[in-house]
Order: C-alpha cells, then sequence, then structure tokens
C-alpha cells in the first residue's frame, strides 16, 4: 500500500474519531429547554429530559390556575415547559426520545391550552370524561378530541353554535383563557387546532374492553398538562403484547404487521404503506438492526441473509431485483464511469461482484464481445494483464498471475474459461501440469471425486495413475 | 409496456365489479445508449438496450382479509425482454468466428411467477407455488416449484421447497442464479467440437430445508440447507476440434449442496449483533462466515464492528473449485450518526489480510514439467493487507434529499479513490429533477500507465405521470485521460395500473 494509501486511511480514521467524539460531546452536554410541543419538529428534535419527577401541583396553584388569566399555564406539558421524564412517556419510549414517528403521527397543531393533571387530580375528572369516543372508537379516522360544549358545563361558555359562541363570565370561560394567540375583538375567530389522523390501522375499542388502560399506550398523561405527540404510542410498546410476527394465534394481540400498519393493498404491491405526506415509515434501529442509514446499502446483505421476511414486509420482490437482477447499473452501488474503472473494484473486491452478478455468464458475455478474453472474438493482445515476464514467467512474486488468483480467484473466472487455466495447469496434454491444488488436497478429495468427477477429468484422463489417490 | 397500459386502461375503465380481489399492472421500461471504446479509442462495442418488464398481481384472491392473521392468497409475476440492438448478428451466428455462446441479443425471461398463501390452517401454513426467490444466508436464489412453511406458535418455523433450479438457457431462463465457475447455455445447433467448454444446460433438481425463529422481534435465527444436482452431459476436453470429438461425462452429480446460518439479535439500549456463515460440503469448505456488533452509544450514534472471512467456491462441476484460493478476512468498523431526524453521516474504515503461500507444496508431484526450476518459487511473506473506508452524508428535506457517499480503496495491486454528490427533488409532486457529479481516481498498478482521474455528472428530469408512475430521461458525461469523453443516455418508463 503507497504512502497516500497509509495517509487516506489515517485521515478517514481521524474522521471517524472527530465524528464520534462530537457526538459524544453533544449527546453529553446539558439538555436545553425543550421547545414547545406544538411545533412539528419539536418532539422529534427534543433532547434528554431531566429524568426527575415533576413537582406536584399546590391546592394555591390550582386555583390560580383556574380563575386567572395567566396563559403560560398549560401550554406545555410540563410547568415552564420542562423536559418530560421517561417515566411520563409511553411504554417503549427511549431516553432522549425524538417522540413518535412524523410519518405515522403527523405534526399536530395545538392551539389550545389545557392542563390535563389539574383536570384528573383537582377536578377528579376521568379521560373518558373529555374522551368518551375513545371508548368505542373503531377507527383512527374518528376525532377523539372532545367536542368545545364539553368545556361549557364548567367553564360557563357555550359553543353550542361556533358561529356564535358565547363566552362565560368569570375568566376560565373567556375565549382567551384556552384558545391561544386570541385576542379581544377576534369575535369567533380562533386558531385551527389541528390533530392529523394517524397512519395506521387502531381500533380503541378492542383494547378498552381488554382492559387496557389509557396509560399503557399514551404514558402518564394525568401528570402533564398539554399533551402533545410525544404522548402517542411508541411501536416498541406496542410490541410488549403484540411482538409475535407470523406467529400463529399466540393470545389475541395479532403480530402481522398490517395489525397497525396501513395495509397498501396492489397499490402498495401487497406490501404495508410506507410513503406518506409526513414523511416515509423506516425501521428503527432496536428493530433487527436495520436502520437504513446512508451506508445501509453496504449492509443490508446482514439483514437480508437472516430474515428476508422482515424485509418483504414493506419491499416487494422488484426493489430487489433492481439491484440484483436488475440491467441498468444502479448509481449509488457502482458510481460514474464504473465501466473504466470496474477493474480495479473487481481485481480489490471491495464489493464482492458475485453477490449480484455470475461472473461466467454477465461478466465472461460482454468480456468475450469486446475481446477481453482469450476466447473471444478478438484474441488477447496483452494489453489486458501485465506483461508475461511479470504476469506469467517465474519467478512468483507479488503481481504475479499465481498471487492474484490465489487472493481473488473470481477476478479469473470472470473473463476466463476453464480451458484457459488447464491449458498450462491441465494434468495432461498441453499443460502437463502446473498443479493448481492447495497442500494436502489430495487427502480430502475422494468425497469430491466419489460425487462429482467431472471436473476431475477435465485435466487428468479417467485412468490416470494420479486420480487413483481420490478413488 | 404497450401491453401494460392495454391492460391498465381496461382496468381502469371496465364497470367496476364487486370482486374482494385486486389486480395490478406494472411495467418498467429502460432505454440505454451508450458505447464501449477499447484503451485506444475504437468504439469496440454499441449498445442500444431496451429493458422492459411486466409484472402482473392479484391479491386478495382467497377473500379480502379484514382479520390481519386471517389467511391470504395472491398471485404475482413478472417477465422481462432484454434486448441489445447493438448487438451484431455475426454474435449470435453459429457459423460465424465471432460467436459469442450464450449471447442473445433479444431473451425473454419469466423473473418470478407464483401463487402465495399465507397463514392458511390457523396460521400454521404458507406456501408458494410456481418460480420464486429464496432468500437468505445462501444468497440469492431461484427456483421453479413449490415451498411449504409451517409456522408454529412454539417460536419456530420450518420450510421445505424443492423442484429445478433456474437455469441459463434452458426456455425463459437466465443463469444470474446457477452457481458460479461453470460457462454454460443453450448448445443448440452447435457441433460438439465448436467450443467445447461451453457447457451444456439441463435440468437442475433441487431442494431445500430451513428453520427458522418466528415469534421474536429482538432475536431471530435461519438455518437453512440446499442441494442442487447437475444432470446431463459435461463436456471434460477442453481441446477438441474437428479432429478429436469431444470426451463428455454423463450422470447425476452434485452442483451444489451448502448449509447456512444467520442470526441477530437486539437490546434496544444498548445495541445489537448479527452473525451468519455459508459452508461449502462438496468442497468442505467455510466459504462466508461474518459478524457484525452495533452499539447504540448515544441516541443518535452507533458504533459498530465488522468482520467477514470468504473464499469462493464454485459449482461443482467448476475446475476451480480445486485452485487455490486463499481466504479474504475483512476487519471494519463503523459509525453512524443522525445529527437530526433529516441529516445522517457514516462512515467506516476496512482492512484486509490475505494470506499467501510461503512454503512449496506437492513436491512429489510434478508441478513444472517445463523444467522451470523456479516453478515452486513461493515468497517469503505471509500476510498481504489492504484497507479502504467510506463515508456517507444524506439530508431529506421536504421532497428531495442531497447526498455525498466517498470511498477509498488501497492495496498493492491498484487503489480506487472518489466522491459522490447527489441531489433529487420533486416539485409540485410530479416534476422530478436529478443530478449527480463526481470525481474518481483510480490506478491499476498491476499495469503501468492505467491511472486515471474521471471526472463526471448526471442530469435528469422526469414527470410524475401519477402515482407510481413516471417517465424520466438523464444524461451522463464522464471524462478520463484514458477513454476520452464518454456519454450515456438514458430514458426511463415506470407504469403502475390497480383497480
Amino acid at each position: 500500500m503507497s504512502r497516500r494509501g497509509l495517509g487516506a486511511i489515517a485521515l478517514l480514521i481521524a474522521m471517524l474519531v472527530l465524528a464520534a467524539c462530537t457526538a459524544f460531546a453533544q449527546d453529553q452536554a446539558p439538555a436545553p429547554p425543550a421547545p414547545p410541543s406544538d411545533v412539528p419538529d419539536a418532539a422529534a428534535e427534543a433532547d434528554p429530559p431531566d429524568t426527575s419527577a415533576p413537582p406536584p401541583m399546590s391546592a394555591e396553584s390550582a386555583h390560580a390556575y383556574a380563575t386567572s388569566t395567566d396563559v403560560s399555564s398549560g401550554t406545555s406539558p410540563l410547568p415552564g415547559n420542562g423536559a418530560l421524564p421517561l417515566k411520563l412517556l409511553p411504554p417503549g419510549a427511549f431516553e432522549q426520545d425524538r417522540g413518535p414517528s412524523e410519518a405515522v403521527f403527523p405534526p399536530q397543531k395545538l392551539t389550545l391550552r389545557f392542563n390535563h393533571k389539574f383536570h384528573v387530580e383537582q377536578q377528579k375528572l376521568q379521560c373518558k370524561t373529555c374522551h368518551l369516543g375513545a371508548t368505542t372508537s373503531e377507527s383512527v379516522a374518528d376525532k377523539l378530541t372532545p367536542k368545545p360544549t364539553t368545556c361549557d358545563a364548567c367553564h360557563g361558555s357555550n359553543h353550542d353554535d361556533l358561529n356564535t359562541v358565547q363566552p362565560g363570565d368569570s375568566a376560565n370561560g373567556k375565549c382567551n383563557f384556552c384558545h391561544l394567540g386570541y385576542k379581544e375583538g377576534d369575535g369567533n375567530l380562533v386558531a385551527k387546532f389541528e390533530i392529523p389522523r394517524a397512519n395506521m390501522v387502531f381500533n380503541h375499542k378492542k383494547h378498552v374492553v381488554r382492559n387496557i388502560n389509557c396509560q399503557q399506550c399514551h404514558g402518564d398523561v394525568q401528570e402533564l398538562e398539554l399533551a402533545t405527540r410525544d404522548q402517542m404510542p411508541r411501536m416498541r410498546g406496542c410490541f410488549g403484547c403484540h411482538q409475535q410476527p407470523e406467529a400463529a394465534a399466540r393470545g389475541e394481540a395479532k403480530a402481522a404487521c398490517e395489525t397497525c400498519h396501513v395495509k397498501g393493498g396492489a397499490k402498495e404491491g401487497g406490501r404495508i404503506k410506507t410513503v406518506f405526506a409526513s414523511g416515509t415509515m423506516e425501521p428503527p434501529r432496536w428493530l433487527h438492526n436495520s436502520q437504513h442509514t446512508p451506508d445501509f446499502v453496504q449492509r443490508h446483505k446482514y439483514v437480508a441473509a437472516n430474515d428476508s421476511q422482515f424485509c418483504a414486509n414493506c419491499h416487494k420482490e422488484d426493489f430487489c431485483t433492481g439491484c440484483h437482477d436488475g440491467r441498468v447499473r444502479p448509481r449509488n452501488i457502482h458510481p460514474n464511469d464504473y465501466l473504466n474503472m470496474h477493474a480495479v473494484e473487481g481485481r480489490l473486491a471491495t464489493q464482492k461482484c458475485t453477490s449480484c452478478h455470475r461472473e461466467q455468464s454477465f461478466c465472461l458475455g460482454c468480456h468475450q464481445r469486446v475481446g477481453v478474453s482469450m476466447s473471444g472474438p478478438v484474441k488477447d493482445s496483452g494489453r489486458f494483464h501485465p506483461p508475461k515476464s511479470e504476469w506469467s514467467d517465474p519467478p512468483r512474486r507479488p503481481g504475479h498471475h499465481s498471487f492474484e488468483a490465489n487472493r481473488n480467484l473470481n477476478a479469473c473466472v470472470s473473463c476466463h474459461i476453464e480451458r484457459d487455466c488447464v491449458v498450462c495447469h491441465g494434468g495432461q496434454g498441453i499443460g502437463g501440469g502446473f498443479n493448481p491444488h492447495s497442500g494436502g488436497f489430495a487427502g480430502g478429495c475422494t468425497t469430491q471425486f466419489k460425487r462429482n468427477p467431472r471436473p476431475c477429468y477435465v485435466c487428468h484422463d479417467p485412468g490416470a495413475a494420479v486420480l487413483q489417490r481420490c478413488k | 409496456m404497450i401491453l401494460a397500459v392495454g391492460v391498465g386502461a381496461g382496468l381502469s375503465l371496465a364497470p367496476s365489479v364487486a370482486l374482494a380481489l385486486e389486480p395490478e399492472i406494472t411495467s418498467d421500461t429502460a432505454a440505454q445508449f451508450y458505447e464501449v471504446r477499447s484503451p485506444t479509442g475504437e468504439t469496440i462495442l454499441q449498445r442500444r438496450r431496451l429493458t422492459t418488464t411486466l409484472g402482473v398481481s392479484v391479491y386478495d384472491l382467497y377473500d379480502t382479509p379484514q382479520d390481519p392473521s386471517g389467511p391470504s392468497l395472491s398471485f404475482r409475476a413478472r417477465m422481462r425482454y432484454d434486448a441489445d440492438y447493438g448487438g451484431r448478428g455475426a454474435e449470435t451466428d453459429i457459423t460465424s468466428r465471432s460467436l459469442v455462446p450464450g449471447f442473445e441479443r433479444g431473451p425473454i425471461d419469466l423473473m418470478y411467477g407464483y401463487v402465495e398463501g399465507r397463514r392458511f390452517l390457523e396460521g400454521w401454513l404458507g406456501f408458494k407455488v410456481g418460480r420464486q426467490y429464496v432468500v437468505d444466508s445462501l444468497g440469492w436464489w431461484s427456483f421453479d416449484g413449490g415451498e411449504v412453511k409451517i409456522t408454529t406458535p412454539y417460536y419456530i418455523a420450518a420450510e421445505l421447497y424443492g423442484g429445478l433450479e433456474q437455469r441459463g438457457g434452458m426456455p425463459l431462463s437466465t443463469p444470474r442464479f446457477e452457481r458460479d465457475g461453470v460457462w454454460r447455455g443453450d448448445r443448440s445447433g452447435y457441433d460438439p467440437s465448436l467450443y467445447p467448454s461451453f457447457q451444456p444446460n439441463d435440468v437442475a433438481p433441487a431442494y431445500g430445508a430451513a428453520l427458522e425463529s418466528a415469534g421474536f422481534t429482538w432475536l431471530h435465527g435461519r438455518l437453512t440447507y440446499r442441494r442442487v444436482y447437475n444432470t446431463g452431459a459435461s463436456n471434460t476436453s477442453q481441446f477438441a476440434n474437428g479432429l478429436r470429438a469431444p470426451v463428455s461425462y454423463d450422470g447425476t452429480r452434485i452442483s451444489q449442496e451448502r448449509l447456512g446460518w444467520g442470526f441477530d439479535g437486539t437490546l434496544p439500549n444498548l445495541g445489537g449483533i448479527k452473525g451468519g456463515l455459508a459452508y461449502d460440503l462438496y468442497n468442505a469448505k467455510m466459504a462466508n462466515l461474518f459478524a457484525s456488533v452495533d452499539l447504540y452509544a448515544t441516541h443518535k450514534l452507533t458504533l459498530s464492528v465488522d468482520y467477514d472471512y470468504y473464499v469462493p467456491t464454485f459449482d461443482a462441476d467448476s475446475i476451480w473449485n480445486f485452485f487455490l484460493a486463499m481466504p479474504m478476512n475483512d476487519l471494519g468498523v463503523r459509525a453512524a450518526y443522525d445529527a437530526t431526524e433529516k441529516l445522517s453521516f457514516t462512515g467506516s474504515a476496512r482492512g484486509r489480510l490475505f494470506g499467501v503461500q510461503t512454503e512449496a507444496e506437492n513436491v512429489e508431484q510434478p508441478t513444472s514439467p517445463n523444467g522451470l526450476a523456479s516453478g515452486n518459487y513461493y515468497p517469503k511473506s505471509s500476510i498481504n493487507v489492504m484497507a479502504g473506508g467510506n463515508l456517507g452524508a444524506r439530508w431529506h428535506f421536504g421532497e428531495g434529499a442531497v447526498g455525498a457517499r466517498g470511498a477509498a480503496d488501497f492495496a498493492d495491486n491498484g487503489e480506487r479513490l472518489g466522491i459522490d454528490v447527489y441531489g433529487e427533488r420533486t416539485l409540485e409532486t410530479r416534476y422530478v429533477l436529478s443530478a449527480r457529479t463526481g470525481v474518481w481516481q483510480w490506478d491499476d498498478k498491476l499495469r503501468r500507465d492505467r491511472d486515471a482521474t474521471s471526472f463526471q455528472y448526471v442530469l435528469g428530469a422526469g414527470y410524475k405521470l401519477w402515482p407510481r408512475s413516471l417517465v424520466y430521461a438523464d444524461f451522463e458525461h464522464d471524462m478520463n485521460r484514458i477513454a476520452g469523453q464518454r456519454f450515456r443516455a438514458m430514458v426511463w418508463l415506470s407504469v403502475a395500473v390497480s383497480k
């Protein structure tokens, strides 16, 4: 290896170390306050939360909340927009959790302030008091946030006709008590509140009748002021019950991907739907180590070799055949001008050609057409190998063809047919014997000869004495 | 493709019938235009390739499953026409000196075509019948036949399959899935002495079995076994000519017998491990062994170590199984860093060790009939090293992405170093723009003056006709000092129609 090569490797390693150190430094740094969660990317970008429990709300503060017009309360999950501790998040959430997938739970616009903790602890309300529909809902298309009229009984307002909403008399009945950004004179105009439907299949009713309570999927919402996207379920939490892919009748929790994910039908080639307006679903790293990082194309073999059915949940054959049985060069694997440089890469075998190509057909056919083969229409002119004095004359040394064959026999097979090698390496005829076998070959050839003697007869006469060693 | 559009239009215009099944017609067509030039500049191959595929799928043949764990039945098939209109007639003319055995100017093949049943018998039974792929630690393989999979509630599934391996030269088949090392195809019309190394094809009975874990998301393993037979005659004399008829060996014999194993395990807060192997029972040799360990260092950073061991093995008809081939031992480290949800970086470095012979072998056998005194000379060094690495970055934004990929490989017989930068953007959900450029330097250290630095760019634009349907064209321009200017144009049409 040249000095330039060593230098480049050192540079690569240095960059890796630098990246790792930077990552560590950033991840170990004190967490700044989390931004408001009604900003679409806020949950995803949230930094490591404080793991200490939030302070309990005193009776005084509760009273103050109910009677004041301070609009800072109920606008974030915890007072002062503090970071959420893991124990309040839904099961399956991680430390430094970025929130659920935006592809599955699109960003929300939360334009209302609401203090769940106050309503549950102080007002003794239950979840279903406001979210009654959640106990009977069978579809994610159902709206499960309470109707505006639900609030009227306590707040003294009247939302019967949304065109002529009547505010309550007390401070907590005024429009700007709940509607963020509302100003006097806005009339009935309030900011739109929007929780898009989730891109999944979910039946609340089925879970409720199995005594699965709200916290088992949504975390401790009763401990929070504002509930955000962060409280939507995590797939890892769902696996607590639904973790049996393809298993037969194991409990009531169905395990097929389509149980929760949207089945695409013909429009998705029979696989689950992965592309939505809010993003593309990709597997997390904790699922078969299959996070689709920028280098996944180079390491996906580890995933596919072990569990191709896992890949097939989202990808149909055509996705794989584009490269593995394709006829168009995939540029993310073979860069431009690969036609010119493929010989070097083929010899280096940094990408194993045989993982996608069969050499004695894919390579040989083209090589014969252009004459890069002893058997091709255009006879070998010597320009594809080093001079004979280096390539085939003794002594053997680096750069000799025996060296290259030793280190990457596939490179030979991609251009040459058997006859090309037998000319010199055959046990009879023209070659007469540059023995290509490895040491100890004769000791293990009996089984091979018995199961398939054909290759032996290419070089050795069936009656040859040397073959007796393998019979 | 025209057929696809016609059938698709028919599907779209036909009155809707209250059937549960969901049909789908898809087609991909790619036309490529480029030239292959010799180092001295003359055009030696004109590529005018047209590749078109037509896929037909019908889902929910059994019923429309309301219960995702209920049985389902589907049919999927795809055919392909792959023609090179730049090919010369002489290349397929058996009487021509320019004949290229095995080359066909416009072959048609059935890529896959099977009926698949899933979750029958209360979830126990799955099956596939037809031409199908098998993907596991033994590689990417295709056969015509049947597969049965029994999934038990006891965390294990069993799979049995049997049929005929897909082989080149047979009807509607390609040689892609045969084991390497044998030049084989359709010899119909060939004189026995013409290209005796070009072996006649024949059916290849195959069967296999697998045991696989089921029911865990954090642990998975698959043990797989496969055996394939060669049948029919095979020429063994490589130098037959008009005076000597070829000698052939005829009989059912092993083509491959291999055992594979793959597994992975993950602890979500810690990391994961993967591993696998492929053992060649015919050669009694470990052909491939790999292991990968991932450490979830932080929520954003994953650090990994990979090991890969590889020795080439071939079809049992091939003489190259008996050639000395030393193993490649690759050890690599990787890092992946997600700066944000949309911005990711990866980097890796790897080293490879080869063993090389240091002592003379087979001294009892004639090794140098030509009387070369140094025919058995072996170098002193026993370890040969090469190294390299990759860097990658990707940023998603809206309906687009920008990325970069660099790679470097260094060895005493060649070097490669370069980077590609690419971007793609969809405007107004239908106009597709893409661009790619790169600089790559390579050096063939075995051949003098075969080093070059290449600059390339690709510009592309497309229009999404409707979901999953796209017409797209791109233009590639490569330039380096050896081949000079090289151009490549491609037109792509994808069509998908479903009911």
